[in-house]
């Protein structure tokens, strides 16, 4: 017998009542067991309280380095403030995070400085560690940034991972205290790291007045993060608690006075020559606002960051050491 | 052993990978529409090929051809029987062809590389990558995360998956289309390239003056051959239609006693194929084309209503060159370029608009210029791209944040790229704090929609960019 095909048998079909609800059924049956398999496989809800960390006792509060080559410039600023091995251990798995977030070349200063980024990578493999990741989740499109930024080249030369974050692979930030930032997705990869350096650049901020080293940590939050702009000192200053980076380490060689925080014109960029490293990342943040002329507590992140006790932004007390490389 | 069958097949499947790898791969995916005489009709590859055509034959459609081949892969098990209607198919190509010099491009609708390219830049790439990425989040969720598998996945989003999954909302619409081309040869095999193809026809054309000859040595009229053409191009006399036979060579081995050979013929036979368009048809289509003088009133510019890519400047004209090969969008590193269905009206669907909510025009970006086989998207340097104007910012100032609830926020001055700022704020007082409200600089704003993409009001931006 010749087989029918599926265009003959479908027209013979009848549909009845009793037929009609059947299909009813196993189409929302099916419905409900997708739903349910897709959240098993995909709907992973974890939350976590922040790193856990202790404080490395420095050298010196803060190492500010002035010099014209930013590799050695950095070498000897981590060297002052008493060498990489005290924040990275043997065998451990270390984050840096720059600042990646425009696609613009580095002489824009929209970007760390790659050079900066590439000395602490060697750093960090010469004390032993593991792995290095690095990552930034970017305000324009990822590649370009990555690429035009110069950075992926460099750091991918030297042995770190440079990688995309996935928006899938994220905690959901839990508090102790009320908070603005309660259950806001953070990247995984940013408190499963032995070592967190925070690394950014100096630049100009419309809103902030200035990003720095607490601004620079809103590259590990995914989410609509157009949201934390209301308020944004007492974000930033909960997120600064909740990671908790051991090492910020301020790229202020080429640095961005005006139109920040992107740029784009080379009149605005001016040449400082600095870079600045430190455990507490308010005092760096407020170091380097002094360095712009600005009164740091002026800026409402570094504000909020004193008034939470994450650190102190009195710079006339700090124990500062300036070196000219 | 089939020899030149298996050769045919290994070539079909070697084109279909290239364009797909070109078109995934590669950031000059108008390489392959080089060689396609209905889209660019004086480049060099095509006159190339048109050439070729006219010594071997029709071997495009049978060798090359992309859609051919999902299509032969289509029609294994379908019914082989003639049905005419060949002639079909050079209406197609005189209507594109009269339609062309009226300057109105219809060809968009009926071009086989294109229609594949759109399949596989809007459908085939985004659900592939789509269920990739799903299997491997499934995989290390489920495993360990830290594992060797989760840096090959990142190695992927690098190169394969792409980081932005690609995803065109209305894209169901242009798979039902190639579905239904594809779905034809259910009817009989190569429907769409015997009846309805235009640039099959162009090659029809050209072939019937061809050297290379299907010749039968000797005959015992089993018909196995005249059964199994896949274009029905054998007659019942053992002689061909020259015009239909795509070179696949099939008839070859068909034949029992080894009669069917090809061979080249350097005087060829005048004959008069008895299925194409007759005198009186051509001067029939001629005259009922006159009917197209009644589209002259659509001389006067069409009102601009979507936001159209960078460099396009006459909206009238951008349709007319537009082939919606779906290049600009497939490269689209934002996801920004979308199909348009019904918002330009009938005659600019699948045309490439901006959608700023799913992705912006990044600043530092001219591929879909570069991209375009036949300029309908202006080819600009970097530097005259940056200057193109899409549309203009326009502040909601009953959502806007700082506007309405006096909170602090200006993520539309903190993404423009202008670098002086296309978003100027004014401070304001409020509750001893200094609240900075945004305003729009008209004279500088490019329309790159980054503003409204990052804007954080939902469901509804509170800038938008108007075209």
């Amino acid at each position: 017998m010749k087989k029918e095909s599926i265009f003959e048998r479908l027209p013979k079909r009848k549909i009845t009542r009793k037929g009609f609800v059947k299909l009813c059924g196993i189409g929302a049956g099916s419905l409900i067991l997708n739903n349910s398999l897709f959240k098993f496989a995909f709907g992973k809800d974890e939350t976590s309280t922040g790193r856990i960390v202790k404080k490395v006792k420095a050298l010196h509060d803060l190492v500010v380095v002035k010099g014209e080559d930013p590799y050695l410039a950095t070498v000897k600023a981590i060297e002052g403030i008493g060498g990489m091995e005290q924040f990275v251990k043997k065998n451990s798995v270390v984050l840096i995070k720059p600042n990646i977030g425009w696609d613009r070349s580095p002489e824009y200063a929209a970007n760390t400085n790659p050079d900066v980024v590439g000395a602490l990578v060697d750093m960090c493999f010469r004390s032993g560690a593991k792995r290095v990741n690095i990552f930034d989740n970017t305000c324009n499109e990822s590649k370009r940034c990555y690429e035009n930024s110069g950075l992926e080249k460099i750091a991918k030369e030297k042995g770190a991972n440079v990688y995309f974050p996935d928006d899938w692979n994220i905690v959901k930030a839990k508090f102790n205290y009320k908070s603005p930032m309660e259950g806001w997705p953070i990247y995984r990869d940013a408190l499963e790291c032995d070592t967190f350096i925070n690394a950014p650049i100096l630049k100009h901020h419309g809103l902030s007045g200035l990003t720095i080293a607490m601004k620079n940590l809103m590259g590990v939050c995914s989410g609509n993060r157009g949201l934390m702009h209301s308020d944004i000192g007492t974000k930033l200053a909960h997120l600064t608690d909740f990671i908790k980076p051991d090492l910020n380490v301020i790229d202020a060689y080429r640095v961005l006075t005006r139109n920040g925080p992107t740029g784009g014109d080379l009149a605005d960029v001016k040449d400082m020559k600095t870079i600045i490293a430190g455990v507490d990342p308010v005092l760096c943040d407020a170091y380097a606002a002094k360095l712009m002329g600005r009164e740091p507590l002026s800026i409402s992140s570094i504000d909020q960051g004193v008034r939470h006790n994450l650190g102190s932004a009195d710079i006339s007390r700090a124990d500062i050491l300036t070196i000219t490389a | 052993m089939q020899k030149l069958v298996l050769t045919r097949r290994f070539s079909q499947i070697f084109f279909l990978s290239l364009f797909i790898y070109i078109l995934w791969f590669t950031k000059n995916p108008a390489a392959f529409f080089k060689i396609d005489p209905l889209v660019s009709t004086f480049s060099l590859f095509s006159i190339m090929m048109l050439t070729l055509s006219l010594i071997i034959g029709r071997f495009f459609c049978g060798w090359i051809c992309p859609l051919g081949a999902i299509i032969d892969v289509c029609s294994v098990r379908a019914k082989n029987r003639d049905l005419g209607f060949r002639q079909i198919k050079y209406y197609v190509l005189g209507a594109i062809v009269v339609f062309a010099f009226l300057g109105i491009q219809i060809k968009w609708i009926f071009d086989p590389l294109v229609i594949t390219a759109r399949f596989i830049s809007l459908n085939f790439i985004p659900s592939f990558t789509l269920v990739l990425d799903k299997a491997f989040i499934f995989l290390i969720t489920s495993l360990d995360f830290y594992t060797p598998l989760y840096d090959f996945y990142r190695l992927l989003k690098t190169s394969v998956l792409g980081v932005k999954m690609y995803y065109f909302p209305h894209s169901l619409i242009t798979l039902s289309f190639f579905a239904l081309v594809c779905s034809l040869a259910l009817i009989t095999k190569r429907f769409w390239c015997r009846i309805i193809c235009p640039l099959g026809a162009m090659y029809s054309i050209v072939a019937k003056f061809s050297i290379l000859e299907r010749r039968v040595d000797k005959c015992v009229n089993c018909m196995k051959c005249k059964v199994s053409c896949r274009m029905s191009a054998i007659k019942e006399d053992m002689s061909y239609r020259k015009s239909e036979c795509i070179l696949c060579l099939d008839c070859i081995y068909d034949c029992p006693v080894k009669g069917v050979k090809f061979t080249w013929h350097v005087k060829p036979i005048k004959t008069r194929a008895k299925d194409s368009v007759s005198r009186k048809d051509f001067l029939f289509l001629i005259a009922s084309s006159l009917l197209l003088l009644g589209f002259k009133g659509r001389e006067k510019e069409a009102k601009k209503k979507l936001i159209r890519p960078p460099g396009v400047t006459g909206e009238r004209e951008f349709l007319d060159k537009c082939v919606r090969c779906g290049n600009c969008m497939r490269l689209c590193p934002t996801n920004g370029l979308q199909p348009a269905i019904f918002e330009s009206g009938l005659a600019g669907i699948w045309a490439p608009h901006l959608v700023p909510e799913i992705g912006y025009c990044e600043y530092n970006c001219n591929l879909c210029g570069n991209s375009c086989p036949t300029g309908a998207i202006p080819k600009l340097s970097l530097a005259q791209k940056k200057e193109q104007k899409l549309g203009l910012a326009d502040i909601n100032k009953d959502i806007c944040i700082p506007w309405s609830q006096n909170k602090e926020c200006i993520v539309c001055e903190e993404h423009c790229p202008i670098s002086t700022k296309a978003i100027k704020t004014y401070d304001e007082i409020f509750d001893g704090r200094r609240i900075k409200k945004p305003y729009v600089d008209a004279s500088l704003c490019i329309g790159c929609g980054i503003c409204q993409n990052k804007c954080p009001t939902r469901p509804f931006r509170a800038i938008k960019v108007l075209p």
